[in-house]
């Protein structure tokens, strides 16, 4: 299955994502951040390949299995590890942890957001039309 | 029903598709415009249907208290009141709100009650959106409408953005500009605030605010001086260029007006005259001013010199406001405008309509527009689904003149507008009816029904037909049967059925006949004007509203992306409130410092049409010596100008010289 990939570039703050995620999970998963009123940042798990959360969790709640961090909430004690650990923050803790499942293989933020700055992919597919897109905008600039 | 039904969002004009299922929404990633993608009120949209404000039965205003009355109690005194003030003062007596939340079929039913009683006394929410649009354009290119679809955008290989925040005001459009940019394309963004549809900016024009006129003029006249004009496309397909004379528009001088630097304007001119294809994008930057027809013009004129219209890629794109906006205005639900755009003062087109209505007169003449409302002796009001109240600067601030007679409100919930009226009547929201929405790209969409209403809420258009039965009219409560009306009626509509415009994507007005595939791109062979060309015509600089001693800033309203319009809907969903909870108005740090305002100070406002009180947000976003006030919350509408654009009533929105002091 692909990851999570984020373009910056086409992001437009509009906090869909955040919105979408609230309705199907009752606590958002995904955040984005404004920086300065002058970029937005949308902040969320990356399904790490060495994931720290699961690197620190002692009981085994949190383990990878194959591309993703799975969360199995009965052997949570709530210690607080991963969400330490996580170096997007995207773990958040309140009486229980709230952590991305990629809604099981179809991401309502991927699927909701406008400028399609969230993408499902897999690695070599994100590379191949960041390449292609890099492409045609050096193209125009040589026709011009 | 079925376990998932298509809609279309309520929300603002880009017309989003989604469907509804039994325990929520899933997206469409088939509908040609958003491919499944929703902004965030979008993706609340279902919070409105059965939310516990919902009005459920009818109510009637005994003193101060509400109560409960019958559909058959309530519906005759509607007619009863209506036609007491027919009877005691005359027709000028009644005036009519209609709604461009509701669908074609409710609001061309609403305006042919108002013109049958007499009375072109029928506006609707599009005069504080597109009013100077609909002027303009028409005038120009024969057509008030968008002339190419949103996802056309991607064709483009220059954007030209003025006076739009669509990253947060019509954020799937954002979608196709990236796409545009994917392949290439140029954007240019013109808005004094750096936005986050600046941030997709490639040359952001940050001008003083109102200078719109001088920045496109100063285009032009680039164009002209160094020949990158479409010669044969003026000469072939236009009509008054010899009269457009912009010399004295040079760089410098606009420069100095428009506050940005003269190699700036001769870098967007050339990006947007040699692009291949160019579309120039707009919206309410343009529009609330009080000289917003000349802007509009002034959009047309830069499109028409450089032949950018009517090829894919190549267009004027107003980006409407709301869901249904262009179409209550195709359905003549405006003071100055029978349905297909039949001017009120043209009395042979009327007199069609006049047979098809077997009507023995129709009114001429332009009515009241909802800013003249309150100022006029009204004895019968009837307003559906709209919050005058909270839109109209001039009417929020003389809401108890506004009801001197007898007042009806029709609406899902019990807004402002509503809590003045006498008769307050539960309608039905638009998944739990029937009827065709036309979105911003002209596209005709029907909805089905996905939902019960709550209580006794009742569509629309069952409630204006059972208004109507009691005045004697024998107008139709099934929407099918006025959509054939309105094929009548309305040339664009002749071919739209249930069945093309219940499809994926409805069809694109206009659609001549039943077998039509729509019509995407106008004007690609002629214009639709009498001569079949565009009309060029010079506009100017105006005098704006300038600073003083006592007043130096300059206030610009606006829209954010959490909420919509006058908030009826979107206060009312949790997951946007609480991101957006209060008013805050967006001061540049440096003004900020010399007026002595720290970051979330409650502070105070002050134009000379009234004060106001809003909590600060210090922003590098905002342009130093103006301020940024959302217009979703009521305290907006208190310091908002009055000024109106005298050729479409539209009131200048953008421009108020305002001061602002800590309140404690």
């Amino acid at each position: 299955m692909g990851k999570i990939y984020l373009d910056p570039e086409r992001c437009i703050g509009c906090r869909s994502c955040e919105v979408a995620c609230e309705r199907e999970h009752g606590h958002p998963r995904i955040s984005v951040d404004k920086v300065k009123d002058l970029a937005a940042v949308p902040v969320y798990c990356h399904q790490c390949d060495t994931a720290p959360c699961a690197a620190v969790c002692y009981t085994g709640s949190l383990r990878l299995d194959g591309d993703m961090v799975v969360f199995d909430p009965d052997l949570c004690t709530l210690c607080g590890l991963c969400f330490v650990a996580c170096p997007f923050g995207a773990i958040e803790l309140d009486s229980v942890i709230h952590r991305c499942d990629l809604c099981g293989g179809t991401p309502v933020c991927v699927m909701t957001c406008p400028t399609e700055a969230l993408q499902l992919e897999d690695i070599d597919a994100i590379t191949g039309s960041t390449r292609s897109r890099a492409a045609g905008v050096l193209a125009a600039r040589v026709r011009v | 029903m079925t376990a998932r039904i298509p809609t279309v969002c309520p929300y603002c004009a880009v017309g989003c598709g989604f469907y509804i299922t039994r325990n929520g929404m899933e997206y469409m990633q088939d509908h040609p415009v958003n491919e499944g993608a929703l902004c965030p009120k979008g993706n609340a949209a279902l919070d409105v249907l059965n939310h516990v404000d919902r009005l459920r039965y009818p109510m009637m205003r005994i003193g101060d208290d509400w109560i409960r009355v019958s559909w058959s109690e309530a519906l005759d005194r509607v007619a009863e009141e209506m036609q007491r003030a027919l009877r005691e003062k005359g027709p000028g007596a009644l005036a009519f709100l209609g709604s461009a939340k509701c669908t074609n079929e409710e609001n061309y039913i609403f305006q042919k009650i108002a013109r049958l009683m007499g009375t072109n006394s029928i506006d609707n929410s599009a005069r504080r959106c597109h009013s100077p649009t609909i002027i303009a354009l028409r005038r120009m290119l024969g057509t008030p409408a968008m002339t190419n679809p949103v996802s056309d955008l991607a064709l483009s290989d220059c954007i030209f953005i003025i006076g739009s925040n669509l990253a947060e005001n019509h954020p799937v459009v954002a979608r196709w500009i990236l796409r545009a940019k994917d392949r290439g394309a140029a954007v240019i963004v013109a808005d004094p605030r750096v936005t986050p549809t600046a941030w997709l900016a490639d040359l952001h024009l940050q001008l003083n605010p109102g200078t719109d006129i001088a920045l496109i003029n100063g285009m032009i006249n680039v164009i002209l001086n160094e020949g990158l004009e479409n010669s044969s496309f003026i000469k072939e397909r236009t009509s008054g260029f010899e009269g457009l004379d912009l010399s004295d528009y040079t760089p410098e001088r606009v420069s100095s007006i428009t506050g940005l630097r003269a190699g700036d304007i001769v870098r967007a001119a050339r990006l947007y005259a040699k692009a291949g294809a160019s579309s120039i994008v707009y919206c309410m930057g343009i529009t609330q001013h009080s000289c917003g027809t000349e802007n509009v013009t002034a959009c047309a004129n830069l499109a028409l010199v450089c032949g950018h219209v009517g090829r894919p890629g190549a267009g004027i794109l107003p980006l409407r406001g709301q869901n249904n906006v262009q179409g209550a205005c195709d359905m003549g639900a405006l003071a100055d405008f029978y349905p297909g755009w039949r001017s009120v003062d043209d009395s042979r087109a009327i007199d069609e309509l006049r047979r098809l209505w077997n009507a023995r007169a129709l009114p001429l003449g332009r009515g009241l527009t909802a800013d003249m409302m309150p100022e006029a002796d009204l004895r019968f009001l009837y307003v559906m689904g709209e919050d005058i109240v909270n839109s109209h600067p001039a009417v929020s601030r003389r809401r108890e003149r506004l009801k001197r007679g007898f007042m009806v409100v029709q609406d899902i919930f019990m807004t402002d507008t509503a809590r003045i009226a006498d008769l307050v009547l539960p309608a039905a929201a638009w998944a739990e009816k029937e009827g065709t929405f036309t979105s911003t790209e002209r596209r005709v969409q029907w909805v089905s029904r996905a939902r019960e209403a709550p209580g006794e809420a009742r569509p629309d258009l069952w409630i204006l037909s059972e208004v109507a039965a009691r005045l004697g009219f024998d107008l139709s409560p099934e929407p099918e049967e006025v959509l054939a009306e309105i094929n009548q009626a309305v040339p664009a509509y002749r071919g739209i059925s249930r069945s093309n415009a219940g499809a994926r994507g409805g069809i694109i007005w206009p659609c001549p006949h039943p077998d039509h595939p729509g019509t995407p791109v106008l004007h690609t062979e002629r214009f639709s004007t009498p001569d079949g060309r565009a009309r060029i015509s010079p506009v100017h600089h105006p005098a704006l509203e300038r600073t003083s001693p006592q007043h130096p800033l300059i206030l610009i309203t606006g829209r954010v992306v959490l909420h919509y319009n006058a908030g009826s809907m979107s206060m009312r969903s949790e997951g946007l409130v609480k991101r957006e909870p209060e008013i805050r108005i967006d001061v540049h740090p440096e003004d900020a410092a010399r007026f002595g305002v720290a970051d979330g100070d409650a502070v105070m406002i002050e134009t000379r049409w009234g004060r106001a009180r809003a909590r600060a947000k210090l922003t590098p976003r905002q342009k130093r010596g103006t301020l940024f006030m959302p217009f979703h919350f009521p305290e907006t509408n208190l310091v908002a100008s009055e000024i109106i654009d005298e050729k479409s009533m539209m009131p200048e929105l953008k421009v108020a010289a305002c001061r602002i002091w800590r309140a404690d």
